[in-house]
C-alpha cells in the first residue's frame, strides 16, 4: 500500500446556490495513477480543481471541508496558493499552450520560479521535460518555433512537459484526451504510465476503457457525490454499488 | 421634382413586384411545371430589372440636367452685349429671375428673355423626367417578364445581384478614398508649381504669406513645413506617453482585476469620457492645464508659454485613453481563460500571468489599440487650436508654442484667400502629407499585427 499523498474529507462546493460536490472523502495515493469517472456534470472536474485551488478563479465557488496535501490543510486562506500549485501540475481538456516558442513554454515555469541560475540549466529542464513528456524527438530541431504550431497531441504533450518542468509532485489531468485522436491518447496513456513512477496522478476522464487501461484507482462520481471509490481491477469486475455498475456497464451515463 | 419621382419610382417597383408574382404564378399553372424558384424571386427579379432603369435615369438626369439647361440657355444670349459678365454669374442671375418675380425689376430685357427661356426649357425637362422614368421601368419590365419561365432559376439571379449590390457598397469606401487622393494630389500639385517641393519638405521657415503687390515691404513668404510636422509629432508623443500606459493599465485593471460591479461602472465612464467633444477638452486645456504648465514650467526654471505643446499633449492624452482602455480591454477580454488557467496552474501568480501570458497573447491588439491613438492624436485639431497655439516654431521643448498640421490647414483655408493663392493651396499639400503618414503607420501597423499572428496562431 502507497502513502496517501492528498487526502479529502467532506469536500462541499457550492457555485452560488447550487450544491455541486456533496461530502466528498477521497484518498488519493502517492506514485499511482487515480481515475475519477462518472456522467457529465458529476463534479469530478470540479473536484480536480478543489486539488490545486482552481476553483478560486471563479467568484461564486465555494469550497469547504478538508484537503490535505502532503499533511497539510490547503482549504484555508493562509495557504500559499502559488507554491501549492507549482507542486501541482495541471494538465486541460484542451491543449492549450502559450503563444510563445515550444522552448519558452516549457521554460516559463523555472522562470517564474527561479529554479534555475544559468541558461545551461534551463536548457537542461527542458530537454529532459520535453523528453520526459516524449516529444523531445519531435521537436528537438525547431524549439523556437511557436507551441501552437504542433498537432493536438504534440501541443497536449508540449502542455505536460511545461507542467513537469516544474517538478510536482502531483499532476492533475483533466480530461487530456478528449480533443485528441486514438493514435495521440495512446502515447498520451503511454506517457502516464511511464510518469506514474516519478509523480502522482490524478485524472479525470469519460473512458472509461481509459481509466481502466491507465489507473490502479478509480473513484466513480455521481451527481456530485463520489459513488464508489477502489481498486480500477475491482471496480471495473466487481462493483458493490448498483450505480457503479450501471454506469461501467453502459446502462446510464 | 424629387418627392414625385420618388413616389413614382416606389409606386413602380411595387406594381412591378405584385405583376411578377401574379404572372409567374399564373404560368406555372397554365404550363403544369413547378417553379424553380419560389415566386418571390421572380418578383423581386422584375423589380431589380424595374428600378434599376429608374435609378439611373433618375441620378443621369440630376447629374447633367443643370448642365444642360445652362448651355442650351447661354447659348441663345447674346453675349456682346455685356462683355463684362461672367458665365457663371449671368446664370445664376437668369435663374434668380426665373424662380422669383421680386428679382426681375430693373433687369436687362435679354435677361429676362433668357430668363423665360429658361423657365420653359425646365418646365419641358421636369414632364420628360417623369415620362422617361416611367418608360424606362416599363420597358426594364417588358425585358426581364421574359424571363418569367418556371424554369427560370430566378433565386441564383437574385443572388447575384445581392452580390453586385454588396460588392459596390463595398466599393464606395474605396472609391471615395481614391477621390480623396486624387483631390489632394492636383491641388498640391499646383501648390508644388509656386513653392519646391524641396522647400517644402525640409524647409524650416514656414511664414505662408506672399506679398499681394510686388515692392511691398515684408519678407518673402517662405513653406518649410518641418516646424510643423515636428510640432505635431511633439505633440503626439507627449499625448502618446500619457495615453498609452494609462490606458493599457486601466485596461489590465479592468479585464483582470476590477470585480464585476466595478467594471459595470468604470466601463461606461470611460466610453462617455470618449463622446467628449474635442473643443470641450480645448477649453479644458486652455483654461485648466497650460495655467498649470506654465506654473509649473516657472517653479523648475523653465519659462513656459501660456499655451505649450505639453499642455495640449497632455490633454490630448486623456481624450486618447478611452480609445486606447477600451481596445485593449476587449482584446484581453478575449484572451482564451485556458491560458490564464494554464499558466496560474503552473504556479505563476497573476501578475506574472499577466506580464508574460495575456500582454503578449493580447500584443497585436494592443499594437492596433496604440496605433488608432496615434492616428487620433496626429489628426486632432481642436486641443491644439485652443491649447498649444498657432505658431510655427521648430523646437523640442514642450513648454513651447507649436502648431500642427490639421491646425495649418485650418488656418490656410479660414479668410479671404483666393483659392489660387500658395497659401491656401498650402492646405492640400499638408493634408496630402499627413495623408501619407498616416498610411505608411497604418502599412506598419498591418505588419506588425500580421507578423505575430502567424507566430501566435
Amino acid at each position: 500500500m502507497n502513502n496517501v499523498k492528498v487526502s479529502t474529507k467532506n469536500v462541499n462546493v457550492h457555485y452560488g446556490t447550487k450544491q455541486a460536490l456533496h461530502r466528498v472523502t477521497l484518498d488519493i495515493n502517492e506514485k499511482e495513477v487515480t481515475a475519477l469517472i462518472g456522467p457529465s456534470g458529476c463534479g469530478k472536474s470540479t473536484f480536480l480543481r478543489c486539488i490545486n485551488r482552481m476553483n478560486d478563479l471563479i467568484d461564486i465557488c465555494k469550497v469547504d471541508g478538508s484537503i490535505t496535501v502532503d499533511n497539510e490543510e490547503i482549504i484555508s486562506d493562509e495557504v500559499d496558493v502559488v507554491s501549492l500549485r507549482s507542486k501541482i501540475g495541471m494538465v486541460f481538456q484542451k491543449p492549450n499552450p502559450f503563444p510563445k516558442s515550444i522552448f519558452d513554454n516549457v521554460a516559463y515555469g523555472p522562470t517564474i520560479h527561479g529554479i534555475v541560475e544559468t541558461k545551461t540549466d534551463l536548457e537542461e529542464i527542458v530537454h529532459s521535460s520535453l523528453k520526459r513528456a516524449g516529444l523531445l524527438k519531435e521537436v528537438k530541431d525547431r524549439l523556437h518555433e511557436p507551441g501552437t504550431s504542433l498537432s493536438g497531441g504534440q501541443q497536449q504533450r508540449l502542455c505536460i512537459a511545461r507542467a513537469i518542468a516544474v517538478n510536482p509532485d502531483i499532476i492533475l489531468m483533466d480530461e487530456p484526451c478528449s480533443a485528441l485522436d486514438p493514435i495521440a491518447t495512446a502515447t498520451i496513456e503511454e506517457l502516464i504510465d511511464e510518469l506514474k513512477n516519478k509523480y502522482t496522478i490524478v485524472i479525470v476522464t469519460h473512458s472509461m476503457q481509459q481509466a481502466a487501461r491507465v489507473s490502479q484507482r478509480t473513484g466513480f462520481f455521481h451527481l456530485g457525490e463520489l459513488v464508489e471509490t477502489g481498486e480500477t481491477q475491482k471496480i471495473f469486475t466487481n462493483p458493490e454499488n448498483e450505480k457503479t455498475q450501471g454506469y461501467i456497464t453502459g446502462r446510464f451515463g | 421634382m424629387f418627392y414625385w419621382s420618388l413616389i413614382i419610382i416606389l409606386l413602380g417597383i411595387y406594381s412591378a413586384y405584385i405583376f411578377g408574382k401574379s404572372r409567374i404564378t399564373s404560368n406555372s399553372r397554365q404550363l403544369e411545371i413547378k417553379t424553380a424558384s419560389l415566386p418571390t424571386y421572380y418578383a423581386q427579379y422584375i423589380m431589380v430589372w424595374c428600378l434599376l432603369p429608374a435609378l439611373i435615369v433618375y441620378f443621369g438626369w440630376i447629374i447633367f440636367e443643370d448642365q444642360i439647361i445652362q448651355n442650351l440657355v447661354l447659348a441663345n444670349f447674346d453675349f456682346d452685349l455685356n462683355p463684362a459678365l461672367n458665365a457663371s454669374l449671368l446664370i445664376a442671375e437668369i435663374k434668380n429671375v426665373a424662380l422669383s418675380d421680386s428679382f426681375a425689376e430693373g433687369k436687362a430685357i435679354e435677361i429676362l428673355n433668357a430668363a423665360e427661356h429658361y423657365a420653359s426649357i425646365k418646365y419641358v425637362s421636369s414632364i420628360s423626367f417623369y415620362l422617361s422614368i416611367l418608360i424606362v421601368m416599363i420597358l426594364g419590365v417588358m425585358f426581364a417578364s421574359r424571363k418569367l419561365q418556371p424554369s427560370f432559376r430566378a433565386q441564383q439571379s437574385i443572388e447575384n445581384y445581392v452580390k453586385y449590390f454588396l460588392f459596390f457598397c463595398s466599393s464606395v469606401a474605396v472609391l471615395t478614398t481614391v477621390g480623396i487622393v486624387f483631390s489632394l494630389l492636383f491641388e498640391s500639385l499646383r501648390f508644388f508649381s509656386d513653392v519646391s517641393v524641396f522647400e517644402f519638405l525640409f524647409g524650416t521657415k514656414w511664414y505662408p504669406y506672399i506679398p499681394i503687390r510686388e515692392g511691398q515691404s515684408g519678407s518673402q513668404g517662405s513653406f518649410g513645413a518641418v516646424p510643423i510636422f515636428a510640432g505635431t509629432f511633439l505633440i503626439m508623443i507627449v499625448a502618446m506617453c500619457v495615453a498609452t500606459p494609462i490606458g493599457l493599465f486601466t485596461a489590465i485593471y479592468l479585464a483582470e482585476y476590477a470585480s464585476p460591479r466595478v467594471r459595470r461602472i468604470i466601463k461606461p465612464l470611460l466610453e462617455i469620457l470618449a463622446g467628449v467633444p474635442t473643443i470641450v477638452y480645448g477649453f479644458f486645456a486652455f483654461v485648466t492645464v497650460a495655467p498649470f504648465v506654465k506654473t509649473f514650467g516657472q517653479s523648475i526654471g523653465i519659462d513656459a508659454s501660456p499655451t505649450s505643446a505639453l499642455a495640449a499633449g497632455l490633454v490630448m492624452g486623456i481624450m486618447i485613453i478611452p480609445f486606447i482602455s477600451s481596445l485593449s480591454d476587449d482584446v484581453i477580454n478575449s484572451v482564451p481563460q485556458s491560458l490564464r488557467e494554464g499558466s496560474l496552474g503552473i504556479g505563476a501568480n497573476k501578475a506574472e500571468t499577466i506580464k508574460r501570458v495575456i500582454l503578449p497573447a493580447a500584443l497585436p491588439g494592443i499594437v492596433g489599440a496604440f496605433l488608432l491613438g496615434v492616428s487620433r492624436a496626429i489628426g486632432e485639431t481642436m486641443i491644439v487650436v485652443v491649447a498649444a497655439g498657432t505658431a510655427p516654431n521648430l523646437t523640442a521643448n514642450p513648454f513651447e508654442n507649436v502648431t500642427t498640421v490639421t491646425v495649418q490647414i485650418v488656418i490656410a483655408l479660414i479668410g479671404d484667400q483666393e483659392f489660387d493663392d500658395p497659401r491656401t493651396l498650402s492646405a492640400f499639400a499638408l493634408g496630402l502629407v499627413l495623408f501619407v503618414i498616416t498610411l505608411i503607420l497604418n502599412i506598419f501597423a498591418l505588419r506588425i499585427v500580421k507578423k505575430y499572428r502567424e507566430r501566435y496562431e
